[in-house]
C-alpha cells in the first residue's frame, strides 16, 4: 500500500463538525480570531481553487479577497446543509463564474498565469523528464484549458467540475445552485463541444514561436 | 463499426466508462481510420492531463494585506449597520417651512387673482368659448393586450394520466394550456411551464389550470400538487387554489396537500402566503402549515417541517429541463419510455439522476443515455444505454428482469482481496504518487461464474488518470478465482 500524502491545502488540520459548528457560531458574532482562523484555514484552498477554475493568477488576491467578503456577509445564511469548505468552493465557482463572464466581455492582455505557463511544471521536479516530454505535457495542459476558454462560462465550470475535478451530479448542482437535471444536460453538451474542440486540433494548437498568429 | 467515434466516448473509453466490448469495438475502428485515431490521441493526452490540473496548488499571495482588505470591508459594513440614523439637521426643517409657506403664498395670491378676474367679467367667457377650450372628449385608452398565454409541456409521467378526462397516446407532445384538467390515477406526471418552473402533480389528484398567462397563473388542485417556480416578475402572480385557501408565491419551491382531511401547505424555500376569507398566513421556507376542515386560517400554526418531511420535498422536486422555450423544447427533445418485464416496479435513474420507479416516460435531450435500474438491495446497476435521435422521435428501453442476489459475493470478496497484487498496483500508481496524489481508488465492477471464469471487470469509478486505471484494471484482472458461487460485485479499491 502506498503511503497517503495529504494534499497541502493551507488549512492546519481538518476540522470536525463540532469545531466547524463552533468556528461557524463564534464568527457569527463578529469575532475577530474568528474571522482571522476562518481566513488562515481556507485561503490557500479558496486560492487553489479560483486558480484551478480560471487558470490565471491575475487579480486572483481580489478574487480571494471576493470570496471571504461573501462567505463573512453570509455566513448568518449558512444553514450547515453542506460542509464549511463545500460552501466556500461553491462561493469560488460563483465568483469565478462572474470572473468567466467578465473576461469573455472584456478580453484581457496576457495575464502572469499564461507567463507562468511556460514554466516547468512543479509537479516534475521531483520526476525529471525529457524536455520534449515536459513541453507536450505543457502544451497539452494549454490545449485543455484553451478548449475551456471557448465554452459558454456555464458549461465550463460544469465541465471543469465533472471531467477535472471528478464531482459527481449532486455536487455539481449544489455548487452551481442548479438542479442535476439541468446540470446533467449542461454537462452533455459542455462534454461533447470540449472533447470535438480537443479532437479537432487547428484552433487549439498554440501559434509557433516568432510565427504568424495562428493557424490557417 | 462504420461511423467515426464521437470524441467524447473516446473519454469514456479512457475514464472506465465503456464496456469491453465497446472499447474493442472502437478501437478496432479507430486501428483503420486515420480521424478516429488522431481523436484517440488527442482526448487521451487530454485525459492525462487532468491529474495534474487538479493538483494544481494555490501561487503564493499577499495573505496578510488580503486578510485586511477583507476585515476593513466587512468591518465597515457592519459599522455602517449598527450605526445610529442620523439626526435630521435642526435647520432643515424651517427651511423647509419656509419654502412651503412661500410656494402656498403665492399659490394663495395667484388663487385670488384668478378669481377676482373671474368674478369681474363673467361675460367675457363665452360659453362657446369655454366650450372651444374645454378639452376634447378623451379618446377611449386602447383596450390592453391580452397576456401572452403559457403553454406547458410534460417531462416525466407515471402511470395513468388523464388530460381532460382522456388518456392521450401521445402525452409528451400535448401542449397543457388554460382551461386543460389534468388528472393522475396511481401515477404522477411532471409539467414544464418555463424555465426553472414546473410542478409535479401526485397520485389520485386533479388539477385545473384555470388561468395559465404571462399575468397570472391559477392552479386549481385536489391531491397533491409539488410546485417549484422561478421568481416572479412584479404584477406576475402565481396562485394555487386548494378548496377555499390559496397559496400565493413570487418564487419558491412547495407542496400543497388539499385532501378531505383538510389542506396542508409546506414550503421548502422562499416564502408562500396562505389565504381564506379572512385572513392571510405566511409560511417561510422549512415550516409547514396544516388546515383541518372547517377551521379558520387564523387557528392554525405554522409549524417547522421535519428532516424526513424536507427529504421528501426535496424528492419531489419537478424535474425540469433547461431549455426552456415551449417550442424549442419541443422540438429539441422527445420521451424515453422505461417499461419493466413484470409487474413489479424498480427505481431508475437516468444519466444519474434518479426519476422513481419505473415504468415510467421520461423526456430527454437527444444523445446516448444510461439507464440504471435498482436491485432488490438498492443499488443502482447499469441496465443498458439508449440512444435518442431527437425532434420528437421516442425511445424505448425495457430494464433486464432483476437477477435473484448471489450467494457467493462475501466468498469472492474475499478471494479478489487475497489476490491483489500489492506490488504492482504500487508500480502502477508509483508515478502519480512522486507527482504528489494519493488517496486514489478504483472502483470495480467485477462478475465470476462458478467455473471461477471472470465475465466481466468494469472500471465505474476511479480518480486516477486513464493511463494508471489502464494499469491498475490490468493487474486486477491478473486475480484467479477457484470455483465456487456466481457472483457479481463492486469493489472499491484504496490504492
Amino acid at each position: 500500500m502506498l503511503p497517503r500524502v495529504r494534499r497541502e491545502t493551507g488549512s492546519t488540520a481538518a476540522l470536525g463538525p463540532a469545531d466547524e459548528a463552533d468556528l461557524i457560531a463564534r464568527c457569527r458574532t463578529d469575532d475577530r480570531t474568528a474571522h482571522d482562523e476562518l481566513y488562515h484555514r481556507y485561503r490557500r484552498q479558496v486560492a487553489a481553487n479560483l486558480y484551478r477554475v480560471l487558470n490565471d493568477r491575475t487579480d486572483l488576491d481580489d478574487l480571494v479577497q471576493e470570496v471571504f467578503v461573501i462567505a463573512f456577509r453570509g455566513l448568518d445564511k449558512f444553514r450547515g446543509d453542506a460542509r464549511l469548505s463545500t460552501w466556500l468552493y461553491r462561493i469560488c465557482v460563483n465568483v469565478a463564474l462572474g470572473r468567466i463572464r467578465t473576461r469573455r466581455r472584456r478580453p484581457s492582455a496576457i495575464g502572469v498565469a499564461d507567463l507562468d505557463a511556460t514554466a516547468v511544471d512543479p509537479s516534475l521536479v521531483e520526476r525529471p523528464e525529457t524536455p520534449e516530454r515536459t513541453l507536450q505535457r505543457q502544451q497539452d495542459r494549454d490545449r485543455v484549458y484553451r478548449a475551456l476558454e471557448q465554452l459558454a462560462p456555464k458549461k465550463r465550470v460544469v465541465l471543469y467540475l465533472h471531467e477535472i475535478e471528478g464531482r459527481d451530479l449532486k455536487d455539481i448542482a449544489y455548487l452551481v445552485d442548479s438542479n442535476p437535471v439541468t446540470v446533467r444536460t449542461r454537462l452533455f453538451y459542455a462534454r461533447r463541444e470540449f472533447y470535438r474542440l480537443i479532437a479537432g486540433d487547428a484552433a487549439l494548437d498554440p501559434p509557433p514561436m516568432g510565427g504568424e498568429e495562428g493557424e490557417a | 463499426m462504420s461511423r467515426h467515434v464521437a470524441p467524447q466516448t473516446w473519454a469514456d473509453a479512457f475514464a472506465g466508462r465503456l464496456s469491453d466490448d465497446e472499447r474493442a469495438a472502437i478501437e478496432q475502428h479507430a486501428e483503420g481510420c486515420e480521424k478516429c485515431a488522431r481523436s484517440r490521441a488527442r482526448v487521451g493526452r487530454a485525459s492525462d492531463s487532468f491529474a495534474s490540473l487538479r493538483a494544481q496548488t494555490a501561487p503564493e499571495l499577499p495573505w496578510d494585506a488580503v486578510r485586511a482588505r477583507v476585515h476593513w470591508t466587512v468591518s465597515k459594513e457592519r459599522r455602517a449597520r449598527t450605526a445610529p440614523v442620523p439626526r435630521r439637521s435642526r435647520f432643515a426643517w424651517p427651511r423647509r417651512t419656509w419654502l412651503a409657506l412661500g410656494l402656498a403664498a403665492v399659490g394663495g395670491i395667484g388663487v385670488v387673482i384668478a378669481t377676482q378676474r373671474t368674478t369681474s367679467s363673467p361675460a367675457k367667457e363665452p360659453t362657446i368659448a369655454l366650450a372651444r377650450v374645454a378639452p376634447a372628449e378623451a379618446p377611449s385608452p386602447p383596450p390592453a393586450p391580452a397576456p401572452a398565454p403559457l403553454a406547458g409541456l410534460v417531462n416525466r409521467a407515471a402511470g395513468e394520466v388523464r388530460l381532460d378526462g382522456v388518456r392521450p397516446a401521445e402525452l409528451f407532445t400535448q401542449r397543457l394550456v388554460a382551461g386543460n384538467v389534468i388528472a393522475t390515477g396511481d401515477g404522477a406526471v411532471d409539467v414544464q411551464f418555463g424555465e426553472a418552473s414546473a410542478f409535479a402533480l401526485g397520485p389520485g389528484s386533479t388539477l385545473e389550470l384555470r388561468r395559465f398567462d404571462a399575468e397570472a397563473i391559477e392552479l386549481a388542485v385536489t391531491g397533491t400538487i409539488d410546485v417549484e417556480v422561478a421568481a416572479r416578475r412584479p404584477g406576475q402572480r402565481f396562485l394555487v387554489i386548494a378548496g377555499e385557501h390559496t397559496v400565493e408565491v413570487r418564487g419558491t419551491q412547495f407542496r400543497v396537500e388539499h385532501v378531505a382531511e383538510g389542506t396542508r401547505v409546506a414550503c421548502r424555500h422562499g416564502r408562500v402566503a396562505v389565504r381564506d376569507r379572512a385572513a392571510e398566513v405566511e409560511v417561510g421556507t422549512a415550516r409547514g402549515l396544516r388546515i383541518a376542515p372547517g377551521t379558520a386560517l387564523t387557528e392554525e400554526r405554522v409549524a417547522p417541517l421535519t428532516v424526513d418531511e424536507l427529504d421528501a420535498l426535496a424528492r419531489a422536486t419537478p424535474l425540469q429541463l433547461p431549455l426552456w422555450d415551449v417550442d424549442a423544447l419541443a422540438r429539441n427533445s422527445a420521451p424515453l419510455s422505461i417499461a419493466t418485464p413484470t409487474a413489479a416496479t424498480r427505481e431508475v435513474r437516468v444519466d444519474g439522476v434518479e426519476l422513481g420507479r419505473a415504468p415510467l416516460a421520461v423526456r430527454v435531450m437527444p444523445g446516448r443515455h444510461t439507464v440504471e435500474a435498482a436491485d432488490h438491495a438498492g443499488r443502482f446497476r447499469r441496465a443498458g444505454w439508449v440512444d435518442v435521435a431527437g425532434a420528437g422521435a421516442g425511445a424505448r428501453l425495457e430494464l433486464p428482469a432483476e437477477r435473484p442476489p448471489t450467494a457467493g459475493i462475501a466468498a469472492r470478496r474475499r478471494e479478489l482481496r487475497a489476490g491483489l497484487d500489492h506490488a504492482r498496483l504500487a508500480s502502477c500508481t508509483r508515478s502519480i504518487a512522486k507527482a504528489g496524489l494519493s488517496g486514489t481508488y478504483v472502483q470495480i465492477e467485477l462478475a465470476v461464474d462458478e467455473h471461477g471464469a471472470v465475465g466481466f471487470l468494469n472500471v465505474i469509478d476511479t480518480d486516477l488518470p486513464s493511463s494508471t486505471a489502464r494499469c491498475v484494471r490490468e493487474s486486477l484482472a491478473q486475480v484467479r478465482f477457484r470455483a465456487g458461487a456466481a457472483a457479481t460485485l463492486r469493489e472499491r479499491i484504496d490504492l
